[in-house]
């Protein structure tokens, strides 16, 4: 019988599976050892199988670019990645580190403003960000908590060191691929687990409530959680209602609250339901029609106003971009040092302020070799992948950076890890990342063993994101 | 509850309970087209006016009809339209719904799309209505059996009951059952009705007996009275006033299509006319549903 690993052949970079010398790794054996008994036709019969599950199940997102506004599923790939407790114990600390670390960053960016008069931070880079709301400046968010949720993107380099790759603490989502991802690999494939116990993801849900609990304004004796969705059309909407029907919490739409007195209320069929927190899934800028984008219909008139009251918790609260800018990332490590003074436990990326007239003369010269981003974008949309890119998209970039500096970074292209992933005709090498989830009350960091994993599909890329042909996979991670 | 959430459960049942009725009114019709073609043409523009689309200009037959009430997406009312809606509503409010209803609903969905009136050919339409009318029945079983009592339920319920009246009243209204016992037994047929009745009135037939039935039964599940006390019950489990008396004017209204059809009898109704009982009862769930609307869905903020 022909095994599925018969032709695993890793590429140049650093395999999640193989070691140098094409062998398993310790971590991987058992899998290896199931793998080795299973064809090749029953491994795609199972392919199938799970796709159709995860139709019926409805786990899909929408594709913006996708004028039919199609429904899809995220492409799930059946090989599960493994992360030994030894890298997952410094992962979660590091994450949990960064954490705080920003989320103080927020507190003092709108209150004293101590590390941009320090010079740490350069105060344009701050004011600069589209993502700074001038609007919260002077708002303390319940127990100083800003960044209830947030998502730290990581990669890991050719020696298979892990790096920050990005931050995510406005609205980052994936968590429902986590848990799904699970509930699919255990049902359709259990053999897989032979010889392994992945620390359970199935309580994120339950972590997030008490999280958000925690945040609830002091004065709201038995607080209410309401999830507020764009909608439907939401890419995310899937996870919206698989988070609200886990936590048991009420899923609403804008048009569901209204505000009176500063107070925010659901409109039910029996009058009135005060909320205390608001788990919000909506950007900042359509958040209050009042205050923020005028057009948004998403929004509910008057929230800020019971936000900057202090009756309403907004997880996250009011702001939180300007941490996540592009540009602000290079600080990070700097943030750590200064207000926990500790040393990063994650190093980040290598990376190339454009504002700055020295790094982007190098970054002009060099296109080719470095990867741009526009430090508002996400989702991987807004990016020039160097060695990739064509002629005329060099010269676009190039000419945007020189218009807008401050727009822009650069990197050196990071050879992602690869990892197993099934194609055509068996399994190949194909680069992942890997996604965990923080979830902060006061000063407590809970890094819940729920990391997702994105694989990129498509041969040799290494742009993981779901927008971008992504696909993920389900995350062991081990309790020893 | 959410007024928005309570509105799309109400739709969502609504919408499945006339999918699976149009599918059973267009399978008995085709069935009895088969072997009555005589008649077959009064028989599709009876379908077409219980349905409430129009009919098309030229040959009044079987596969025109089926491609408009079934497949029609220009009309809201067709069945692919209903189980799109259905759908729609329902992904509003997944969290509302356990996974088992909604893999029933999407499911459902996913099956009527993957269907045309090529792909079911010209002999495919029995087996293809069969399966719509079974999913739409595994809804209503799932949401009873996975459904905690509670408010998501009762809407769930007073959709489901105040569409299968207002269709059993339509069916009694549009198909003429007057003109004889063969449409009465086909009406029987599209209100599921036939065995029932037959067990019930074991006599000769009898079209005061048939409207009575259909009208007055309380144990039979697609009677006008049985729904609208279903519908009556829910109401007031929502708001706790006892049955009886009212706490909205929806409840006021049901409680009133309620004892006109408590303590009518078959002579009653016979004497004001199959044609006229049904047009009563259609205006008054017409007023029913708009007084739901206005007790538990307003536009504007209550309280």
């Amino acid at each position: 019988m022909r095994s599925i690993l018969d032709r695993y052949a890793p590429a140049s970079a650093f395999d999640e599976f193989a070691d140098a010398d094409g062998r398993p790794r310790a971590h991987y054996e058992a899998l290896a050892a199931t793998l080795e008994g299973i064809s090749s036709a029953d491994f795609r019969h199972r392919v199938t199988t799970v796709n159709t599950v995860l139709l019926q199940l409805g786990v899909t997102f929408t594709v913006y670019s996708d004028t039919r506004g199609t429904e899809r599923i995220l492409p799930f790939d059946l090989i599960p990645r493994i992360i030994p407790a030894s890298d997952w114990d410094p992962i979660a600390r590091g994450v949990a580190q960064r954490v705080l670390a920003l989320n103080a960053f927020l507190n003092d960016v709108y209150g004293e403003g101590r590390i941009m008069r320090e010079g740490i931070v350069p105060r344009e880079l701050v004011y600069s960000s589209v993502h700074f709301e001038r609007e919260a400046i002077g708002i303390r968010p319940p127990h100083g908590t800003f960044i209830h949720v947030s998502g730290i993107d990581l990669v890991r380099d050719h020696e298979g060191t892990f790096l920050v790759l990005e931050d995510n603490v406005r609205t980052p989502s994936g968590i429902s691929y986590v848990l799904e991802n699970r509930d699919v690999l255990k049902r359709s494939f259990p053999r897989l687990f032979e010889g392994y116990e992945p620390r359970p993801v199935d309580d994120y849900p339950r972590r997030l409530r008490d999280a958000l609990l925690a945040s609830a304004p002091v004065q709201a004796a038995d607080p209410v959680i309401a999830l507020l969705t764009p909608g439907i059309h939401n890419s995310a909407y899937f996870e919206h209602t698989l988070l609200a029907r886990r936590m048991g919490v009420e899923l609403v739409e804008g048009n569901d609250l209204f505000v009176r007195d500063n107070m925010v209320y659901t409109k039910t069929t029996r009058g009135p339901q005060r909320i205390d927190v608001l788990y919000r899934r909506v950007d900042d800028d359509y958040i209050d029609p009042l205050y923020f984008r005028p057009d948004s219909s998403l929004g509910i008139a008057g929230l800020f106003d019971a936000y900057r009251a202090g009756n309403v918790t907004l997880a996250n609260a009011i702001g939180t971009g300007v941490a996540d800018d592009k540009a602000i990332y290079p600080y990070v490590p700097a943030m750590i040092r200064y207000y926990l003074s500790e040393e990063p436990v994650l190093d980040n990326v290598l990376t190339f302020d454009c504002s700055d007239d020295a790094e982007r003369q190098h970054v002009l010269s060099r296109l080719e070799a470095l990867v741009v981003k526009r430090t508002s974008a996400s989702g991987g949309y807004g990016m020039l992948i160097g060695p990739t890119s064509t002629h005329a998209e060099r010269a676009e970039f190039g000419d945007a950076i020189r218009a807008n500096p401050r727009d822009f970074i650069a990197q050196p292209v990071v050879m992602l890890s690869s990892h197993p992933t099934v194609v055509e005709d068996g399994l190949a090498p194909r680069h992942v990342d890997l996604r965990p989830f923080a979830l902060l009350a006061g000063n407590r960091v809970d890094v819940p063993p729920a990391a997702l994993t994105r694989v990129a599909l498509v041969e040799g890329s290494l742009v993981v994101n779901s927008s971008q042909g992504g696909g993920s996979k389900d995350t062991w991670v081990l309790a020893e | 509850m959410l007024s928005r959430v309570a509105e799309s459960l109400y739709w969502t049942a609504r919408n499945v309970e006339r999918a699976e009725d149009l599918a059973r009114l267009i399978d008995v019709t085709a069935m009895r087209s088969v072997d009555r073609a005589v008649d077959a043409e009064r028989r599709w523009l009876a379908a077409y006016a219980v349905a409430g689309i129009a009919p098309p200009d030229g040959e009044i037959e079987r596969n025109a009809a089926i491609e408009r009430i079934v497949f029609g997406s220009e009309t809201l009312l067709s069945i692919t339209s209903c189980v799109r809606i259905a759908r729609r509503n329902a992904i509003g409010v997944r969290a509302e719904l356990t996974t088992e209803i909604w893999e029933c609903i999407n499911g459902l969905y996913l099956f009527v799309e993957a269907h045309s009136p090529r792909a079911i050919g010209p002999d495919g339409a029995s087996s293809f209505l069969h399966a719509i009318r079974e999913s739409a029945q595994a809804f209503g079983g799932i949401c009873d059996a996975t459904l905690a009592r509670e408010d998501a339920w009762m809407f769930l319920r007073i959709g489901r009951y105040l569409e299968r009246a207002a269709m059993t009243a339509r069916v009694l209204r549009a198909m003429e059952p007057d003109a004889g016992p063969h449409v009465w037994q086909l009406v029987l047929e599209a209100c599921c009705a036939s065995e029932p009745y037959a067990r019930a009135r074991q006599q000769s037939f009898d079209p005061v007996e048939a409207l009575a039935f259909l009208a007055l039964s309380i144990t039979f599940p697609r009677s006008l009275r049985f729904c609208l006390h279903e519908v009556d019950h829910a109401l007031h489990r929502l708001s706790g006033a006892p049955v009886g008396t009212f706490a909205t004017s929806a409840e006021r209204t049901s409680g009133r299509i309620c004892s006109s059809l408590d303590y009518a009898g078959a002579a009653d109704l016979a004497r004001e006319g199959t044609a006229n009982v049904a047009e009563r009862i259609t205006a008054a769930l017409d007023e029913l549903g708009s007084s739901i609307t206005s007790a538990y869905f307003p536009r504007v903020p209550v309280g």
